[in-house]
């Protein structure tokens, strides 16, 4: 392998050291290059071999971004039946703690400003901040061997969507990124929704940080409510009622965030609550009575039970049952089907509920039904999955460049791109529009037009073992003839394959 | 879920299209429409004010810059209104604070052209629906469904071997029994009706005289764009460099004479088609109402905004002239803003589909739409 001049300045004497004292797993990544153990896509693999998608197929497709070469044989290996081998690579999945994932995070350090502290954010361009938050998001789910989770924190990050074009979410996205939606995307979904609803990124962009009671006559601001209840928690047919909405924002009333607009510029992004703006009269939420507080107490107490009172409409709406079938209905529309099949729904949410909101627990419970086994290939791949996908698919290196990140953009489906707060939608019919763009996308990556990214296809070719073969493993299946036609009238297979009805399928 | 072939459009169907114009730096509004009556004007300005007799009367209190004399057709037409004192809430006077505020359509998330083209398509929108003329897409657009930077009808082809992949891809699409088949069929049908407008030259209608500059070959390519009904939703389109403080006939001049030259040429080569067409002119601030030591003037609140387009009660100035005395004046002796720019916007997305969508356009706005349509 040749490597280039930097690299080697890079490596200098101290990564020579290195191999010397240290076992492999702390070796530099351009010395694992160097000595060859960075896993390749140059071995011979076998495809699937079946008219449909098979279990395992489905388990690459559903709980992740699709198959690079060879996945499907690996995971094959794992047991005995097809069934089987898929069953155990998603209890795999579900404990990404346990999964080494050295590449993606060597990758994704690169982005070096995501790892700032939300202080010092605020030095950073705000474009420049989030084209890494994008590209970082980009570079895991392309290379990261936990897939389900960086599947759930793209599942989240539309629960909770937040567009960082909005005031000073244009730092704090990033924050909220690390903190709140990886930080939990396998948790319970109270700690989720907690992180969340004090998340300095979420006070700017529901409005939470203006939502206060200086005197009596102030009315409250309803919008982080009302999608606390309609979008994040209850669902908007989950029985609650405009008075609710009201009661929970006077509940929340106080909470603040130091902004880049008003000084002091100390601390900018500190999330604080101010009993001096908070209503601590009586409410009634979802007809649970949250009592009055005497302000007359001492400012430490006020603060304690100012954080109570959020604490308490947390809880009300976490636990709801309501919630519960929000959440598994969203996360049945993911996994399984746009319109959720109802008795998954019902297990699911019952998984959900007896778990306490435990994530892991309820896709456990999920990935067991007979609606997620079964129910294969009728997903419609939104953009980023097909790119994602694509990119996986060939095998591709690639820096997760902008120019992908504008290919997105023309899809309509970049990270954290989606201007309202219900989050790109999950259904096939919004995104019917795209094609031209994936097509023009299928091109780019098959010629090597895209900078930053190569698809090496003699190797891909070779390697898969001819045509036939190298269909197979792209869609999942074995082709048809009309497809087989087609790749061979098209003079670029590869191209046609990508672009083709059966490729923006999972 | 509205049907997927609605992307594209016979020639009998005529699809509504959103033209959004930016003059980027702060237009000087009352040098473009002169409120020819108000004898303030020529106290705060004697030395640049358009005098009464070089400028191109329209409604007997307000004239046009001469140099804008191009838009009197469209003007006399009734297809052509004016908005005076329009603009923003934002009074920082920061060229940038404005333009994203304005962008945006207040404080909130994604741009307001991007929210309205996914509150309004809800179902499906087509590939070439929205495109940006120039080197990025506006912050207008952002969190649109599909927002394309447009160089070049290049762009939209399938390369090298593009007839053998469109051959195979319509083989394979139209096997597709479900709505993806229907929506292949109509990628297709765009990619086929791009191409051909690729090898054929364009023969602007009705003898438009488009200028040789970017914003007029830009308006071109929308137009042919609109005419070749490719499903073009929304299109916008940047003219920049207003930001006059020194020599302002130095800065502006030339821009006005470009500005003029495209949307006159727009106007007459879209003919009947201008009917389902809506172009709006707007700006994110005007200028100081005095002019300053060195010709110019500096940033100020209240500017003009042009709308031109199919039902508009044009011929006419929107908005109550508050006057330009001393205790109308805003700040350090500003035009105020009497119009806010959502108030005629909002109108215009109502006519384009907006629907009863209109809140998630403009959230934490109260709308009072200015009745700019019969």
């Amino acid at each position: 392998m040749k490597l280039a001049r930097r690299t080697f300045l890079k490596l200098g004497a101290g990564g020579v050291a290195l191999v010397a004292t240290a076992g492999c797993d702390q070796m530099p990544r351009e010395l694992k290059q160097l000595l060859a153990l960075v896993k390749r896509h140059d071995e011979s693999f076998q495809p699937p071999a079946t008219d449909t998608i098979d279990p395992i197929i489905h388990a690459l497709n559903r709980a992740g971004f699709g198959p690079r070469p060879g996945d499907h044989q690996r995971v094959r290996k794992l047991a005995k039946t097809p069934e089987e081998a898929a069953a155990t690579y998603l209890e795999q999945q579900l404990h990404p703690e346990t999964i080494p994932d050295d590449d993606a995070d060597y990758e994704a350090r690169r982005f070096e400003t995501l790892q700032a502290p939300p202080g010092e954010m605020f030095e950073y361009q705000p474009d420049l901040l989030q084209n890494e938050l994008m590209r970082a998001t980009l570079t895991r789910a392309v290379l990261s061997e936990r897939q389900l989770f960086e599947v759930m924190a793209q599942f989240w990050s539309d629960h909770f969507n937040i567009d960082p074009s909005k005031g000073d979410c244009k730092w704090l996205k990033v924050v909220d990124d690390r903190e709140v939606i990886r930080k939990n995307a396998l948790g319970k979904f109270a700690d989720l929704l907690r992180a969340s609803a004090v998340s300095p990124a979420m006070l700017w962009y529901l409005d939470g940080r203006v939502n206060r009671h200086a005197s009596p006559g102030d009315k409250p601001n309803e919008n982080y409510a009302r999608e606390l209840l309609e979008l994040h928690t209850l669902g908007v047919h989950g029985g609650y009622t405009q008075k609710d909405v009201m009661e929970v924002a006077r509940c929340l009333t106080g909470w603040t965030v130091r902004s880049t607009v008003n000084p002091p510029y100390f601390q900018v992004g500190k999330v604080e609550f101010d009993p001096a703006l908070h209503d601590f009269g009586s409410k009634m939420i979802l007809s649970q009575t949250v009592a009055s507080t005497d302000t007359t107490l001492s400012k430490d107490e006020l603060k304690q039970r100012g954080r109570n009172e959020l604490e308490r409409v947390l809880e009300i709406v976490a636990a709801h049952p309501a919630t519960a079938l929000h959440i598994s209905a969203k996360l049945c529309r993911h996994f399984i089907a746009d319109n959720p099949p109802p008795a998954a729904v019902a297990t699911v949410s019952d998984a959900f509920r007896k778990s306490d909101g435990d994530v892991r627990q309820t896709l456990r419970a999920l990935f067991k039904t007979d609606e997620f086994l079964l129910t294969r290939g009728n997903k419609f791949k939104r953009p980023f999955t097909f790119a994602v996908s694509a990119l996986r698919a060939t095998g591709a290196r690639t820096d997760c460049s902008t120019e992908i990140i504008d290919y997105l953009k023309r899809m309509g489906h970049a990270p954290f791109n989606y201007p309202t707060p219900e989050g790109y939608p999950d259904q096939a019919a919004p995104w019917m529009g795209t094609l031209l763009w994936r097509w023009n996308f299928a091109v780019a990556l098959s010629q090597n037009q895209i900078k930053g990214t190569r698809v090496d296809l003699v190797t891909l070719g070779g390697s898969s073992g001819g045509d036939e073969h190298l269909m197979s493993h792209l869609l999942g299946r074995k082709p048809n003839p009309d497809e087989s036609q087609a790749f061979r009238d098209s003079g670029d297979g590869l191209a046609l394959m990508l672009a083709s009805p059966g490729f923006q399928w999972c | 879920m509205p049907a997927i072939e609605h992307f594209i459009h016979g020639d009998g169907d005529r699809r509504q299209t959103l033209v959004v114009v930016f003059l980027r730096g702060g237009a000087d509004g009352l040098n473009m429409v002169a409120p020819l009556e108000d004898d303030g004007y020529y106290r705060a300005r004697p030395r640049i004010a358009i005098t009464k007799s070089k400028a191109v009367p329209l409604d007997g209190f307000y004239g046009l810059n001469p140099l804008l004399a191009d838009l009197q057709t469209a003007y006399k037409d009734g297809a052509l209104g004016i908005v005076h004192a329009a603009g923003s809430e934002d009074d920082t006077r920061s060229h940038f604070e404005a333009q994203d505020l304005m962008e945006h359509g207040g404080i909130v998330g994604g741009g307001w052209l991007g929210r309205f083209l996914r509150a309004r398509t809800a179902g499906t929108s087509g590939p070439l629906s929205t495109v940006a003329l120039g080197r990025e897409v506006p912050e207008c657009l952002r969190g649109a469904p599909a927002a394309t930077v447009f160089s070049s009808l290049d762009d939209f082809t399938l390369g090298a071997n593009h007839a053998r992949l469109m051959t195979s891809l319509a083989r394979l699409y139209q096997a597709q029994p479900n709505d993806l088949g229907a929506a292949g069929n109509s990628t297709l049908e765009a990619v086929r009706r791009i191409e051909a407008l690729r090898t054929a030259s364009y023969q602007p209608a009705h003898d438009a005289m488009y200028g040789d500059d970017e914003f007029s070959r830009g308006l071109l390519q929308i137009a042919r764009l609109i005419k070749s009904r490719v499903g073009l939703e929304a299109a916008s389109i940047d003219l920049t460099g207003w930001d006059s403080h020194f020599g302002q006939a130095t800065v502006m001049d030339p821009l006005m004479t470009q500005l003029a030259r495209g949307l006159g040429a727009f106007y007459r080569d879209m003919g009947r088609e201008m009917d389902s067409t809506t172009l709006v002119v707007m700006t994110e601030f005007g200028r100081r109402v005095a002019e300053n030591s060195a010709f110019g003037t500096d940033h100020g609140r209240g500017s003009v905004l042009f709308v031109m387009g199919g039902g508009i009660k044009g011929g006419r100035v929107f908005g109550k002239w508050p006057g330009l005395t001393q205790d109308v004046l805003e700040g350090p002796g500003d035009l105020p803003v009497v119009t806010n720019y959502r108030n005629i916007l909002a109108p215009i997305l109502g006519r384009h589909g907006a629907g009863a969508n209109l809140d998630k356009v403009f959230p934490s706005f109260e709308i009072q739409p200015v009745e700019i349509y019969a």
